[in-house]
């Protein structure tokens, strides 16, 4: 950034950009720069801009759902009698720190389904993974491990305990690992 | 904002600030602004989930994965946090912005308790999407892809399912 403010600087005082023409620069540069993250630069490759959606599949969707919903304040929409998404924010809404306006809410799709049945339209069935998501970490705004374990435990939240100094962990109703943090547990200070 | 950085110049060009300071400071209130929103997250009621923090992805060689995802998907290795067990892909915002990663790690002989619910895919959206770019991506790759339009799905070397996903297909809103 400094860099690219030294060169536009340099450029005016050349006389290769007006005054105003270095002002909007700046100003669009030092609001888009660190704002702007997903999608603010186009690669050749692909980029995952954010988290589309996590899809939690259990024996009994509106259960787990209403668990995320009581300790995450999530709202449910477009339920079917299947599944239900739980947006992390409200209609309209951008998520946190992205200014692209063609990234969506992330997004929690909590089903009942047959994970090994054949899928609808035909073919083979879901080929068994080695791998396994054992657990999925949240970021909560204002995040405060003793209050925030005084809240869940208030909740009736089971298994409720720290994981470092910047977490906790817990169960969710059909005890599935759940992490909760701060924006100070990221992947500079993690591990 | 517009209003700061036309005071600095000013304060530049009256030899109030030189030009080291003026690049400095140009720089730093750009930290500031991106780190701004933090302010409007206050939590309506109990705890305000504001994104995904990370996914703990564990698998039998966390190196194939790794390699997977920053090929892929784009995400970044953690400089300094591969110890040869596990790694963290960043992707997203800045790392302490909002940003996210996976812990990619290889199995150890820990147990976790069974969980009766599971994880079956993670679905990243992709901006400014493209079809044709996209399909080509991942079939440069060597990738098979299946799925609709906006809503692809691949298998990682694990046979995790990913889905790869455009606004306008996969919207919580637009069920």
């Amino acid at each position: 950034m400094e860099g690219f403010v030294a060169q536009k600087l340099h450029d005016f005082e050349n006389g290769k950009i007006s005054r105003r023409r270095l002002i909007e620069t700046l100003t669009l540069a030092a609001t888009t720069v660190y704002a702007g993250g997903a999608g603010a630069a186009e690669s050749p490759g692909l980029t995952a801009a954010l988290v589309n959606h996590i899809s939690y599949t259990c024996a009994d969707y509106k259960k787990a759902a209403d668990w995320y919903s009581k300790v995450f304040g999530l709202d449910q929409v477009g339920a079917t009698d299947h599944d239900v998404a739980l947006p992390f924010g409200k209609k309209g809404e951008q998520p946190y720190n992205v200014a692209a306006k063609d990234v969506p809410l992330t997004h929690l799709i909590i089903r009942t389904r047959d994970l090994n049945a054949p899928p609808a339209a035909g073919g083979a069935p879901r080929p068994k993974s080695s791998a396994l998501i054992d657990h999925v970490a949240y970021t909560i705004a204002d995040f405060d491990r003793d209050k925030a374990s005084a809240d869940l435990k208030a909740m009736g939240v089971e298994n409720v305990r720290n994981g470092g100094p910047y977490s906790l962990h817990m169960t969710d109703a059909f005890g599935y690992d759940v992490q909760i943090s701060g924006l100070a547990n990221n992947a500079l200070t993690d591990g | 904002m517009e209003r700061f950085i036309a005071g600095l110049v000013k304060d530049f060009e009256s030899g109030k600030v030189d030009r080291r300071e003026f690049c400095q400071t140009v720089a730093l209130a750009a930290v500031v602004y991106g780190a701004g929103d933090a302010a409007n997250a206050a939590p309506e009621r109990g705890l305000k989930v504001i994104g995904i923090n990370h996914i703990s992805y564990t698998c039998p060689d966390y190196a194939k994965a790794r390699d997977f995802y920053t090929s892929v998907l784009g995400m970044v290795s953690t400089p300094g946090k591969d110890n040869g067990k596990r790694a963290n892909l960043m992707f997203g915002p800045e790392p302490g912005k909002g940003g996210s990663f996976i812990v990619a790690r290889t199995a150890g002989t820990e147990a976790k308790p069974p969980s009766k619910a599971v994880v079956d895919h993670i679905a990243y959206t992709i901006a400014n999407w493209d079809e044709a770019r996209v399909r080509g991506a991942l079939k440069a790759k060597g990738l098979e892809v299946t799925g609709r339009d906006g809503s692809l799905h691949v298998r990682d070397p694990f046979n995790y399912d990913v889905q790869i996903s455009s606004a306008a297909q996969e919207n919580a809103f637009r069920r």
